[in-house]
């Protein structure tokens, strides 16, 4: 053979040359990430911890890299991306989640940290310091709420109270709502009416936004307060068909079509109540007590503001936490002892306590509750308003077997319609049956 | 030096190479031409190879796999499920709409487009004073990022707020949800039509190729400016305008500018998207990422593309006879090439 010969790159060899190369540099990245690159740790030597958040890192970053002496990496919350790490067993160390609709569905999976042994060891964090919040990161594979630990939360609210504009109730000549007896439903709706400012087919003050941490769970809310419940025992399925369910979407229905406030058919340009009850443009909100570290930047909207408790649609009463927001471990993470390490700064360190007195929620460990701040009117009107609401606080089970966005997606694709025109309850709730049940049973074949 | 003495001298620096180079080593032969030809052309084309394998050829492959199973990404028993996903795909009722809405919405603004760019490249390409400047001012909005676009159309239609709200409002008319159904649908037409520039701007390069005497020779031979538009100018202008509806029909099929405008335009959101414009692709988005359904959400993914293909291929048999080549596609092959000599 020839030197030539030899030396020659035909088309076929460089084709097969460039696959392998395509394949080496889809797999080896993938294998090089999952490895603790303690060489890159900027000198700290403890390490790098790869923490999945929304937050800005500069606002933790560089006091949890000092306080740890780890190297912090920082993505940005994304779910494609975290779904996809999670199935390239390569999530991140740390990642931020919503305990309460979150943890069934990760932990049915098996993929999220049993924490109890942590917590068995730990001298930061002690169970018996929990607040209950945190059981809502349990389950123990039907139920929610007890079961091995997953999570942790960082701070909770009572997502169905309401802030409102005392303001604007005096220049509607509409009394203050109770700081401790909650408004009926229909009361509500009520002033929800007569709050609202419209001209022209404009509205220029939305009366009420009610869609709180979203529409199902709003429904699933409405329905326990009218003594119901949309999931079945098994959270194998929902059923809004029942009389207190078909009432909760009869309210829905109700306030959407009187377009008092952001909804399914009309949802909030600014995605969130913030902005538009900033501008004077939103009478009353449903955002739990953490809405009130939003008023810490705008004096005359915390001067004007006061927290109510949550509506009830039946005799009922409950004040469930749809959030309880915080982090978890994956299981497949590399780094767990450095994780817990964060968890323990994060949850019971200084970070913690500074939130405590923030009042962007209420803590999630017991003795912190007393730092919560009470200097400002409306923050002693808003810490006596939620002690007392306290009593009523509860959770709901969410099922494993969908995400949130997936039965949301049901809501956002059947309630439209039916807003638009004279559907009744009634039929509404036999098409969300039908489409969210068979989105759960996809859910269930796959878990088992 | 003689010739002697310099044979002399080659030969004495011949034989102290071959001293240098170690023993049993082939001499080193010239690399001829065409293997310095091949790794030239490689080593340019090579990184676009290893870019298409690995950033379109294994996804493809992936995805492909994907579609015969009902994997939702992260579940331990995700399963094989054959052609079940793709025999959902024509049985799903909200699939088989939004494909239908998105034909309309494609049928509708390709030929808009088309025409509204051709007029304004035919207008801009008239001897008028400041030319120059409406070219620029009509190019333009095609420059601005369409995120960029679409929030000034969210800002422009906003019910409460919006600009177009405002000046009803001075006329003493009724405020519109424009950004809601059914009117949404209308907006995001506009939005649309609003990169009418790219289009003008490609018309009218080809509208300046056109050979100044073709026109002359038809307006000496008496025909209207009308007739010169319609009979020469169209015509010689169609395989531009031919490209525009490929890219444009395909462009339309793949569109995802409804969640831009959508009220709430965050990926979440994207299931709160107006049933007007619930397109395919808002559909596959929604599936994928709403829905957690990887599996499904690949098939439709296949299935778009085996309909572009049907399109693009319908689409090129319906021209035939409708474009006008000056020099013929298939003569084009057996011509004497113009650089580099003959084949």
């Amino acid at each position: 053979m020839s030197a030539s010969a030899r030396f020659s790159l035909d088309r076929r060899r460089f084709l097969a040359a460039s696959a392998g190369a395509a394949f080496a540099a889809t797999v080896l990245p993938g294998c090089a990430a999952s490895v603790n690159d303690k060489s890159s740790d900027g000198g700290k030597g403890g390490g790098t911890l790869t923490i999945m958040t929304p937050d800005d890192p500069k606002s933790f970053q560089a006091e949890a890299e000092k306080a740890l002496g780890m190297t912090i990496r920082v993505i940005k919350t994304d779910t494609a991306k975290l779904n996809a790490m999670l199935a390239s067993k390569n999530p991140p160390d740390v990642v931020r989640g919503v305990g309460a609709l979150e943890t069934p569905y990760f932990a049915a999976r098996g993929l999220m940290t049993d924490l109890d042994p942590y917590f068995a060891k730990s001298s930061v964090l002690k169970t018996s310091d929990l607040d209950p919040v945190n059981d809502l990161w349990r389950f123990d594979g039907g139920k929610q709420g007890t079961g091995p630990r997953y999570g942790m939360a960082k701070d909770y609210s009572q997502d169905s109270m309401f802030w409102y504009r005392a303001d604007l109730f005096d220049a509607a000549g509409i009394d203050h709502p109770s700081d401790t007896e909650p408004l009926s439903c229909d009361e509500w709706l009520d002033f929800g009416k007569r709050l609202t400012n419209r001209r022209l087919g404009k509205v220029k003050v939305y009366g009420l936004s009610a869609g709180g941490m979203g529409t199902f769970a709003q429904l699933t809310y409405l329905t326990a307060s009218a003594g119901g419940s949309v999931f079945a025992e098994d959270l194998a399925s929902v059923d809004f068909s029942s009389p207190e369910a078909r009432k909760a979407l009869q309210w829905y229905l109700d306030y959407a079509r009187a377009d008092i406030g952001p909804n399914v058919a009309n949802p909030n340009p600014d995605a969130w109540d913030w902005p538009t009850y900033q501008a004077n443009r939103m009478a009353m909100a449903v955002d739990g007590y953490w809405f009130g570290g939003m008023f810490l930047e705008d004096a005359k909207v915390a001067e004007n503001s006061r927290l109510a408790p949550a509506p009830q649609l039946g005799s009922h009463r409950i004040s469930p936490c749809f959030g309880a927001t915080g982090y978890w471990i994956p299981r497949d993470t590399k780094n767990k002892d450095a994780a817990w390490k964060f968890f323990e700064w994060y949850f019971g360190g200084k970070p913690a306590q500074d939130r405590a007195s923030s009042g962007w929620g209420v803590p999630s460990l017991k003795s912190l509750q007393d730092k919560m701040p009470q200097d400002k009117p409306f923050q002693k009107q808003a810490y006596a308003a939620q002690q007392h609401e306290m009593k009523y606080f509860s959770t709901l089970s969410f099922t494993p077997y969908a995400e949130v966005t997936a039965l949301d997606a049901v809501l956002n694709k059947v309630l439209p319609g039916a807003i638009h025109s004279s559907t009744s309850a009634g039929k509404v709730a036999d098409e969300v049956n039908q489409r969210m049940n068979e989105q759960i049973a996809r859910g269930k074949e796959l878990v088992g | 030096m003689s010739t002697g003495q310099l044979s002399r001298s080659v030969r004495r620096a011949r034989a102290s190479t071959e001293t240098r180079r170690p023993a049993g080593r082939p001499r080193r032969r010239p690399t001829s031409l065409r293997v310095r030809r091949a790794w030239a052309f490689y080593l340019f084309a090579g990184p676009w190879i290893l870019g298409y394998l690995t950033l379109t050829a294994f996804p493809l492959g992936y995805a492909l796999w994907l579609s015969f199973t009902n994997s939702d990404g992260l579940s331990p028993r995700t399963r094989f499920v054959g052609l079940d996903n793709y025999r959902e795909v024509f049985a799903d009722p909200d699939t088989l709409a939004s494909l239908a809405r998105t034909g309309v919405f494609t049928a509708l603004t390709v030929p808009l487009s088309i025409v509204a760019g051709l007029l304004l490249a035919v207008l801009v390409n008239r001897p008028i004073r400041a030319r120059g400047l409406f070219r620029t001012l009509l190019y333009l909005p095609a420059v601005v990022p369409p995120v960029g676009a679409a929030l000034t159309f969210k800002m422009i239609f906003d019910r409460d707020s919006g600009a177009a709200n405002g000046v009803l409002d001075v006329l003493g008319i009724d405020g519109v949800p424009w950004l809601v159904d059914p009117y949404a649908r209308w907006v995001l037409i506009t939005l649309t039509l609003w990169g009418v520039g790219n289009i003008m701007i490609i018309s009218l390069a080809g509208l300046q190729d056109i050979p100044r005497e073709v026109l002359e020779a038809a307006r000496v031979d008496g025909a209207s400016p009308w007739q010169t538009f319609s009979r020469i100018t169209v015509p010689l202008l169609s395989p531009v305008l031919f490209f525009q509806v490929i890219t444009g029909v395909i462009a339309g099929l793949q569109t995802f500018a409804p969640l831009l405008i959508s009220l709430n335009s965050t990926p979440a959101g994207v299931t709160s998207v107006p049933q007007g414009n619930y397109l395919y692709m808002i559909h596959v988005f929604a599936q994928t990422f709403a829905n957690g359904r990887y599996g499904y959400a690949s098939a439709l993914l296949w299935v778009l593309f085996a309909v572009i293909l049907a399109v693009t291929f319908l689409t090129f048999r319906l021209s035939k006879g409708a474009v006008f080549y000056s020099f013929e596609p298939e003569q084009a092959k057996n011509a004497t090439r113009t650089i580099g000599g003959k084949r």
